[in-house]
């Protein structure tokens, strides 16, 4: 919690927005550690996260004018909105980045893959191993996919919190959640 | 049956679970990114870079400009054809009439220069006859001679 004397994330919006640097400075020492948490669900390299917070805090400056909060909590959700949206977009270039290679895996990497699956709580090695494999594994899912998967199994909001966060109908997260899940575990039924 | 294909799905889940987290990065490299040297002086860039781009228009307006003129230029050169069209199809109209130009010719007369309308019609205003003008360029002639 800040002291009481710290200006509220609302007030600092309102000077920021009217051009005070300083206050959008204040901002983002304030929340970069949330937006940071956010991209690391979805990259796992620091460069790829570093990334994510220019984007989202370059995107969010230009969306300051537009920001009106009516809870305490609003700036928050509003940035992890633009966080998420920052990491969608992102997810998307690297998938049509990736169409043409798509993640075939050797006869070796398929039964480290299996055994690891199978074993849970391997150590720190074999763990790093396993990062390599699943994120070649994830490219095979499309980006909305891996959006929908990450923010309802590992972040753990619900389907209408993703539907805020995504601009996406309730109904539409539902049906991308179901449709995801199915895929990846089609994409696991050949390891498991 | 269904009770082993819904637990083959529910250990399915659990996989990809798994597979969605070993893909996640971990809290160390998440504080190292969010502390990283420089990150608020690179975000200041990116903002300056893109206000500069939005006063100069950028290049990347250039198709967006593109998008919006064609069309504008496709109506302007239909609109364009179908008066040409239409003005000369009234000008071949049965019942289209020859407007005057001035000194008693007729636009027939100045728009056809392979047809002897205009001589005629010079001829025919000045009562001249053939000779009587080629007379009057002989002598011209002579004139600007000596």
């Amino acid at each position: 919690m800040y002291p009481a004397t710290e200006p509220t994330d609302d007030a600092l919006v309102a000077v920021a927005a009217a051009g005070d640097e300083a206050a959008f400075e204040a901002l983002f020492n304030r929340h970069r550690r949330q937006v940071a948490r956010i991209a690391g669900r979805f990259f796992a390299q620091r460069e790829q996260i570093e990334e994510i917070i220019q984007d989202a805090f370059t995107k969010l400056y230009f969306a300051l004018h537009t920001y009106h909060g009516t809870h305490e909590a609003s700036f928050k959700a509003w940035l992890a909105q633009i966080t998420v949206n920052a990491c969608y977009d992102q997810l998307r270039r690297i998938r049509r980045r990736s169409e043409q290679t798509l993640g075939e895996f050797t006869e070796n990497e398929t039964q480290q893959f299996s055994s690891q699956l199978r074993v849970p709580g391997s150590d720190v090695e074999t763990a790093l191993v396993s990062r390599d494999l699943a994120l070649k594994l994830l490219t095979r899912l499309s980006a909305e996919d891996r959006l929908v998967l990450t923010l309802l199994d590992v972040e753990g909001f619900s389907v209408a919190e993703i539907a805020e966060m995504t601009n996406w109908s309730v109904s539409k997260v539902k049906v991308r959640a179901h449709r995801a899940r199915a895929h990846l575990r089609r994409v696991l039924r050949k390891f498991v | 049956m269904f009770r082993r294909n819904s637990q083959k799905d529910e250990d399915l889940d659990r996989a990809g679970k798994a597979v969605l987290c070993a893909a996640a990065a971990d809290e160390q490299e998440i504080v190292r990114a969010a502390e990283s040297a420089f990150l608020f002086t690179r975000i200041r860039a990116r903002i300056a870079e893109q206000l500069r781009e939005n006063e100069s228009g950028g290049w990347q307006s250039l198709p967006l400009i593109a998008w919006r003129a064609i069309p504008a230029m496709a109506l302007v050169a239909s609109i364009t054809g179908g008066l040409m069209l239409w003005s000369g199809q009234s000008a071949n109209a049965p019942g289209a009439v020859n407007t005057p130009v001035g000194f008693g010719m007729y636009e027939d007369a100045l728009a056809d220069t392979t047809n002897p309308g205009l001589e005629q019609t010079v001829l025919s205003r000045n009562n001249l006859s053939r000779e009587e003008v080629f007379t009057i360029v002989v002598e011209h002639s002579e004139r600007e001679q000596k």
